[in-house]
């Protein structure tokens, strides 16, 4: 494992209480012990542990004091004129960001200076709808929400936050949903573009996975609505950006892994993109129906998503990546699904049963890739749910259509049956190999 | 980064938040400074935003392009200019709509700057927020006096409105 992920403090809570023991039943001399105490730096767990919550504590009093002072200003608020109200306004903002500013950078309390410029996002926001109050202006629904993810994504560079990050996210998503629904789609297939442009860095410069995970899923949701604001609406085209977008992120995951380029992110973003894959996958299963208009406004996002995935595809093959069978098993899919939709939803006379199947093919093959996962590379979540993934597209397909109850009943002893035999079977895999290991180690040592 | 450059760069950020939110109330700021009063006649709706809490839609005589004895043949969301007249009462009545705003007006007339938007004229003087609390009193009064309800305006030179205060017979509604 990385060195990062032995030093949470469970792992080392642990250890520190297990240590004593182990030199005890002289399974470690005490030198060994005293190496690993001062590697792990277990001599430090109580002064973190306290620190810690220190962090926590200061944190929710701050958050019950400012719950105070807001309830207190809001009862209030009626009776208070509207320049008061915006002096408020600012030197709460102001007095946010500069307290969290100096706390951070100045003091080193990084925890509660952080949260502190936070708030002060949060409170832009409802300042943005308050003064609007104020002066009694509305437009669109969706522009304050705009207005607030421009002003949080300043200050998200401006201090490299990853939690204001996902505030932009938010406030920027909600924005679009509104925007490209008010008859604004052309403008609104820029919106992935821009939230990927502005977001992806910012994540790669703070090491933050949980960022680069949730841009990449924003842009990925995004991208599959935008064919839903056209006036067409053709659902099958969303069906294939999925698909196209879904692989792309798969790869993208690989990429990291196999080039070591933040290989912290790798793992997160495979998930990531085979989730998307077996999302597409799932609603692609159910019996497709031909979109009635077969007519699209252009779709800019299917186009790059998959000249994307063809040259991250070209990128791995090229990197002689070890996976070959789940490289050819993923893109496999992903075209399947991928050319399945785009003929359901451009053909003038598809045939839907053939499609149908296809896409069911395609489905169950992804869950075999994902338990492969589970057994080549013994991983337990991958294992299971890739089992548990096709099992629910067996009972989907037994509720789909219409069989009889003895039928639907032995559909489920059977899939119940199988995943008890599969998963005990596995486990005792995995203990064979664990004590095969040991066993290896300690004839190791011995010589 | 620095450690100068890094307080120059969160201060730009905090500038740039502050500027926002400057921006988002300029215009009406200015209008309400500068422009010249005048009084509309109101029709209210009623609906309920949740962004920004509760507020009374408007419509008025002006908003219906029928009241106009001259209408241009407007495109969907043209930008046009209402041309109002006061009267000897002190109501403002609709004299005609034009594309653009006259270079110069008499002093009893003034320009309206509007959207033509679903049928209607649209002046971005048509939601009026009201408290959570006051808001079944003023929704009872409005329902009551439909027809004793104005609206105090402040127009300025380029035709731009900004809402002061809601009138019903001898009550006033306003932020202060």
């Amino acid at each position: 494992m990385a060195q990062n992920q032995n030093m949470n403090a469970g792992f080392r809570a642990g250890l520190k209480n297990e240590l004593p023991l182990w030199v005890q039943e002289e399974l470690l001399t005490e030198e060994t012990a005293k190496k690993l105490s001062e590697k792990y730096q277990l001599d430090e767990l109580k002064v973190e542990s306290s620190r810690l919550l220190s962090a926590v504590i200061f944190t929710i009093g701050s958050i019950l004091l400012g719950g105070g002072v807001i309830s207190f200003v809001a009862a209030n608020w009626e009776y208070i004129s509207s320049p008061v109200k915006l002096v408020i306004l600012f030197t709460a903002l102001i007095g946010l960001h500069v307290t969290g500013y100096f706390l951070w950078h100045i003091k080193g309390w990084t925890r509660l200076g952080h949260a502190l410029i936070f708030c002060g996002c949060l409170v832009f926001g409802a300042n943005v709808g308050l003064i609007a109050q104020i002066f009694h202006i509305r437009g669109d629904w969706y522009s304050g929400f705009g207005a607030w993810a421009i002003g949080s994504l300043v200050m998200a560079w401006a201090v490299r936050s990853w939690l204001i990050g996902l505030l932009v996210i938010f406030t920027s998503f909600i924005w679009f949903t509104g925007f490209g629904a008010d008859y604004h789609e052309r403008l609104a297939t820029i919106y992935p573009f821009a939230l990927a442009a502005s977001l992806l860095p910012l994540a790669w410069i703070v090491r933050s996975r949980v960022l680069y995970a949730a841009t990449l899923l924003g842009v990925i949701v995004a991208a599959s609505i935008v064919p839903l604001f056209s006036s067409y609406q053709n659902g099958n085209v969303m069906l294939a950006t999925i698909a196209a977008s879904g692989f792309f992120v798969w790869a993208l995951g690989e990429i990291h892994g196999t080039l070591n380029l933040r290989e912290e992110f790798g793992n997160i973003t495979s998930g990531l993109g085979l989730s998307v894959l077996a999302f597409g996958a799932y609603i692609s299963s159910f019996h497709y129906n031909s979109d009635s208009s077969n007519k699209i406004t252009f779709p800019w996002l299917l186009i790059v998503f998959i000249a994307l995935s063809i040259a991250g595809l070209i990128i791995l093959i090229k990197s002689e990546s070890r996976r070959t069978w789940l490289l050819v098993g993923i893109s496999g899919v992903a075209a399947l699904l991928c050319a399945s939709a785009l003929l359901a939803g451009l053909s003038s006379n598809p045939n839907t049963d053939a499609l149908t199947i296809i896409s069911n093919i395609a489905a169950f093959t992804l869950g075999a890739a994902i338990i492969g996962i589970g057994i080549t590379e013994e991983r337990r979540a991958a294992f299971w749910l890739g089992s548990l993934y096709v099992i629910l597209l067996i009972l989907s397909r037994f509720l789909e259509y219409d069989t009889s109850l003895l039928l639907k009943s032995a559909a489920f002893l059977i899939c119940g049956v199988l995943v008890i035999v599969a998963g005990v079977g596995y486990e005792r895999h995995l203990r064979k190999k664990t004590v095969l290991g040991v066993s290896r180690e300690k004839e190791a040592g011995a010589l | 980064m620095s450690k100068q450059m890094r307080l120059a760069v969160f201060v730009a950020a905090l500038v740039i938040q502050v500027a926002i939110l400057v921006g988002i109330p300029a215009r009406r700021a200015y209008t309400l400074a500068t422009g010249k009063s005048v009084s509309l006649k109101i029709r209210p709706v009623d609906p309920y935003d949740i962004l920004s809490g509760y507020f009374v839609t408007f419509s008025f005589d002006v908003s219906v392009r029928a009241n106009f004895p001259k209408v241009p043949d407007l495109g969907v969301e043209e930008t046009c200019y209402a041309i109002l007249e006061r009267d000897a009462d002190g109501s403002w009545k609709p004299v005609s709509l034009e594309r653009s705003i006259p270079a110069s007006l008499p002093e009893n007339r003034i320009a309206l700057k509007g959207q033509n938007r679903y049928g209607q004229i649209v002046y971005g003087i048509e939601n009026f927020y009201i408290p959570e609390t006051s808001r079944n009193t003023i929704q009872e009064d409005l329902n009551r006096n439909r027809d004793k309800a104005y609206v105090d305006i402040k127009v300025d030179s380029s035709g731009n409105a900004a809402l002061e205060r809601l009138r019903i017979e001898d009550r006033v509604y306003e932020n202060k």
